[in-house]
């Protein structure tokens, strides 16, 4: 497996993977998204409460992997990015 | 082959071993499927024992693994030093196994063989011996048992792979920042993200591949090869050899990959304007010489592409160079309003066999046996000619005239043009003794309408601003015939592709082909020996027009 390569350009800008900006605070839509791991339904529901209690104005939205083996189907990844600001992914029993 | 003076090893139970020890020392070093290792080491392990505490074996294997195998299938004692990582084998140097190297008390090395010659190794037990305090004692070796002369194998820092990724890693010679990547990075899609690609997938650059491109050429990796636009950053030998291998390009191209980037960044060839110019302009490279057949470069079927590695890297790497290391990146410096897909690489060979005339090269002054490509910018085309009737070269010249005379529009003049004839339409013109400069002015003589029909008009905006009448000498000049070209040695004319058909290829000039000059540079083995704008291309006089004409002079032929 590569796992160094020479850069290729005049480096003046610093190599970084970005991530997302993050939000000064929760707002719009929540997507849960369940991956089909055992009790992550449970984990989302707790979770889910929690949110319905602390921040009042997010709506949540709840979205579920056919298989914990499979990336998500584009339909559902299409779904989260339209209808919701952000996604908590319940990753692991 | 050189005796090391200081190394740091572990032995088999991870001690650390520094070299050399107090005393004299018997060096050796080995790997296990060799079978002249095999057949030498209980030798060692008998000088090992017979010389006592009077001197030092130790014995350096080549791979980890195989110490505890040799270990015990040769019942050892003396001390085996991992040099998996092949530290020690890069620093001697050697090339053999068994390779050994005899050290008096004052870590002098005396005594060196590889392989197994009984002399030379009879020789290095005794001198052992001496050096141990016994001189004159014979070792317990049963020397009549043994042949007298066993080659040995080759050392593992020399298989292949393994000895680029030492010198990649160990010589120095690259100096990039390494770009390190997550076990979860897919390499491919990493790639892209950093924006290091044009849109295809590219070769990952690692030091192995970059170290191996290097040794096409034989130039320092850190010379400077060019300040490359629009960023005006210097490239060196070896940022153009990550490029390379980037675009696929093998070693043997690397001399043509650093003179076509030397050549893009003249003042003549002027990249800077062809690849930001809003009209979508490309550097297109034209081979001739011997470095066509040396290097694999296709100028038969499918010359223009797609298909042959050479013609495609060897574009394709200019065009990286330019992206990663100039910053020309689409929607940035780089305005091509479309573009075209010839902008991902746009490299060919004449085929000089086949063409009736000199070479592209040898009309721009260089010899035959030059190895020169030739650098154009090009935005219009490559648009087909077809003309299957025509049998003498009056009827041919007349084909690509009419050809011609409507590249852009029908209007407006053209400053530089490529024609890529192929054999076939070629050798029309060669059986009808035509040269190149009676084609060319046929050409021009077809091309030339009045120049009333060049001027703008209500019913087509393009052409030339009406300003030009007066400057011509008022409304007398409307009826004096204006050629489509500028001069005639703005026709470029060259020979390519296989004789399967009677088509022949044409490519516009960018603006015309008024603000970059076709730049040619002889090869040699570490890029530009010499770089020639075409003679008589003077940007300076071509601009005197001034901002009415645009970019134009037109050419009005005064009876």
């Amino acid at each position: 497996m590569v796992t160094q390569i020479l850069d290729p350009t005049d480096e003046r800008v610093p190599i970084k993977r970005q991530l997302t900006p993050r939000p000064e605070a929760l707002h719009g839509t929540i997507a849960l998204l369940d991956i089909s791991k055992p009790r992550g339904d449970v984990f989302l529901d707790r979770l889910e409460q929690l949110l319905h209690e602390r921040a009042p104005g997010v709506e949540t939205r709840r979205f579920m992997k056919p298989t914990v083996a499979k990336p998500a189907p584009q339909p559902i990844k299409d779904a989260i990015l339209e209808e919701c600001d952000f996604v908590i992914e319940a990753l692991a029993d | 082959m050189h005796p090391p003076t200081k190394f740091s090893l572990l032995d088999a139970d991870g001690q650390e071993m520094q070299f050399p020890p107090e005393g004299p020392v018997l060096l050796a070093l080995v790997k296990e499927d060799c079978d002249t290792c095999n057949l030498t080491l209980p030798l060692l392990e008998a000088v090992h024992r017979d010389t006592d505490d009077g001197l030092d074996v130790w014995v350096a294997v080549q791979k980890r693994d195989d110490i505890p195998v040799l270990k015990d299938r040769h019942d050892l004692t003396m001390p085996l030093l991992d040099d998996d990582a092949l530290d020690l084998s890069y620093e001697t140097d050697i090339d053999t196994v068994p390779t050994l190297f005899l050290y008096d008390e004052e870590q002098n090395c005396t005594l060196q063989t590889f392989g197994f010659d009984k002399h030379e190794w009879r020789e290095i037990a005794s001198e052992s011996m001496t050096l141990a305090g016994r001189p004159g004692s014979e070792t317990s070796i049963d020397w009549e048992s043994l042949p007298e002369q066993r080659p040995g194998c080759g050392a593992r820092n020399y298989e292949p792979g393994v000895y680029e990724r030492l010198q990649a890693l160990k010589s120095g010679d690259l100096l990039s920042r390494l770009v390190d990547l997550a076990s979860s990075d897919d390499i491919h899609e990493f790639m892209y993200d950093q924006g290091y690609t044009d849109g295809f997938p590219v070769v990952p650059p690692t030091r192995e591949r970059v170290w191996k491109m290097l040794q096409g050429t034989t130039r320092d990796p850190q010379d400077e090869v060019a300040i490359v636009p629009p960023n005006l950053a210097p490239i060196t030998v070896e940022k153009v050899a990550i490029n390379a291998v980037m675009a696929g390009a093998k070693p043997e191209y690397m001399p043509a990959i650093i003179a076509l980037v030397e050549t893009a960044c003249t003042e003549s060839f002027n990249i800077h304007g062809v690849l930001a110019t809003t009209m979508g302009a490309t550097p297109v490279g034209i081979f001739n010489g011997p470095i066509r057949d040396r290097i694999g470069m296709n100028y038969l079927h499918g010359a223009l592409g797609s298909g042959n590695r050479a013609n495609a890297a060897i574009g394709r790497a200019l065009r990286l160079c330019a992206r990663n290391v100039g910053g020309s990146v689409p929607g940035g410096t780089d305005r091509a309003t479309q573009g075209g897909p010839h902008r991902l690489t746009m490299n060919f060979a004449e085929n000089e066999d086949a063409s009736p005339w000199d070479s592209l090269a040898v009309e721009y002054g260089f010899e035959p046996t030059d190895d020169v490509a030739t650098l154009m910018a090009m935005s219009g085309g490559p648009a087909t000619i077809a003309d299957e009737r025509s049998r003498d070269g009056r009827g041919m010249a007349g084909t690509l005239a009419a050809s011609m005379s409507c590249m852009q529009d029908p209007k407006s003049p053209m400053v530089d043009t490529l024609v890529v004839l192929s054999p076939d339409h070629a050798g029309i013109f060669g059986r009808s003794g035509w040269s190149k400069d009676d084609v060319r002015e046929c050409i021009m003589e077809e091309t030339a309408i009045p120049l009333k029909d060049r001027l703008r008009s209500d019913q087509a905006g393009a052409g030339l601003p009406p300003s030009v009448v007066e400057r011509f000498g008022g409304e007398q000049a409307l009826d004096l015939p204006v050629p489509k070209f500028q001069d005639k040695s703005n026709i470029i004319l060259v020979v390519a592709g296989s004789s399967a058909a009677k088509f022949s290829t044409i490519l516009g000039g960018w603006a015309g082909g008024v603000y970059s000059t076709p730049t040619s540079a002889r090869i040699g083995p570490g890029g530009a020996l010499e770089i020639r704008g075409r003679s008589g291309a003077d940007m300076d006089k071509r601009r005197s027009g001034g901002k009415d004409l645009g970019a134009f002079e037109p050419n009005i032929r005064r009876p």
